[in-house]
């Protein structure tokens, strides 16, 4: 019987408010495990609380260990994420970016989509919506 | 009081929250991580975080609003962040009144963000009232029966 390996998942969560962190963080261990109660639950979460450290991040992380799924907040200090998600696209990464904000406008998602991120997600994070983006990338 | 009823106002004081309108289907999501998650404290640490959070916000436009030229995009990034907090505590009252209240910001009037930073607030207090009843009971019980969590 051959026995597969579970990959773990590198997931960066880019978001400078700590609520929206910590239900993030609960919610896609949930969607990881099914029914997050499993402490094994095959990723590793990163957190950038502005672009600007999510650039950083992203670059450190190229050659070593890249990261599989970029969860990216639009309205943040330093660096918001329409200008992260382009420098990140210019450095050559294809991780996917799923952009997640509170404005659903169809102007918005243009414009993250226009910034180089592959999808768009309201807020709040939920269960079902990162089930939903793991399952559409193939990271479930 | 015996835990029985202790659960029993908890469970009416929820039902009325829900009712009313002041939380919607993400704060039973909070509950539902917390439950299937094994995260003790985890519901808490939300409403907590939202409370302080809300509280901090709406100081800062009062504060804003009270100018004598006000910055509009400055009091709009503020009602943003509020209502991104409510949403993922699911505080549905208060997201609604900051959704309005984006409206007067964008309208650059300092009359209609007056009086709905005097909604917001109203709606905060309220909802946070009932969160602080809400952990109180939940320690009451907890006190009962450390095992419940």
């Amino acid at each position: 019987m051959q026995i597969m390996a579970r990959r773990m998942i590198r997931v960066l969560l880019v978001e400078d408010e700590e609520i929206n962190r910590v239900v993030a963080r609960a919610a896609l261990k949930a969607a990881m495990t099914g029914d997050g109660g499993d402490d094994d639950d095959g990723h590793v979460l990163d957190e950038a609380e502005n672009g600007e450290v999510a650039v950083q991040r992203v670059r450190a992380a190229a050659s070593a260990a890249p990261y599989d799924l970029i969860l990216m907040d639009r309205q943040m200090p330093a660096m918001d994420g329409h200008e992260a998600t382009r420098r990140i696209r210019a450095m050559g990464v294809t991780t996917p970016i799923v952009a997640v904000s509170s404005d659903g406008l169809p102007a918005d998602v243009e414009a993250f989509i226009g910034a180089g991120a592959d999808d768009f997600t309201s807020k709040p994070l939920t269960k079902e919506k990162l089930g939903n983006i793991l399952s559409k990338f193939r990271l479930a | 009081m015996a835990a029985a009823a202790l659960r029993d106002q908890l469970t009416a004081l929820l039902s009325s929250m829900f009712t009313q309108g002041l939380v919607d289907e993400q704060f039973q999501q909070l509950q539902m991580l917390q439950d299937e998650g094994g995260t003790p404290g985890f519901v808490s640490e939300v409403v907590t975080l939202f409370c302080d959070d809300a509280d901090r916000i709406i100081n800062e436009i009062a504060s804003l609003l009270e100018q004598p030229v006000v910055n509009f995009d400055k009091v709009d990034a503020y009602v943003h962040q509020l209502k991104g907090s409510s949403a993922s505590v699911g505080a549905q009252k208060v997201k609604f009144t900051c959704m309005q209240f984006r409206q007067f910001c964008q309208d650059k009037s300092r009359e209609g963000c007056l009086m709905a930073l005097a909604v917001v607030r109203n709606d905060f207090y309220d909802l946070r009232n009932k969160f602080q009843t809400m952990l109180q009971l939940e320690q009451q019980i907890q006190a009962y029966d450390p095992k419940q969590q």
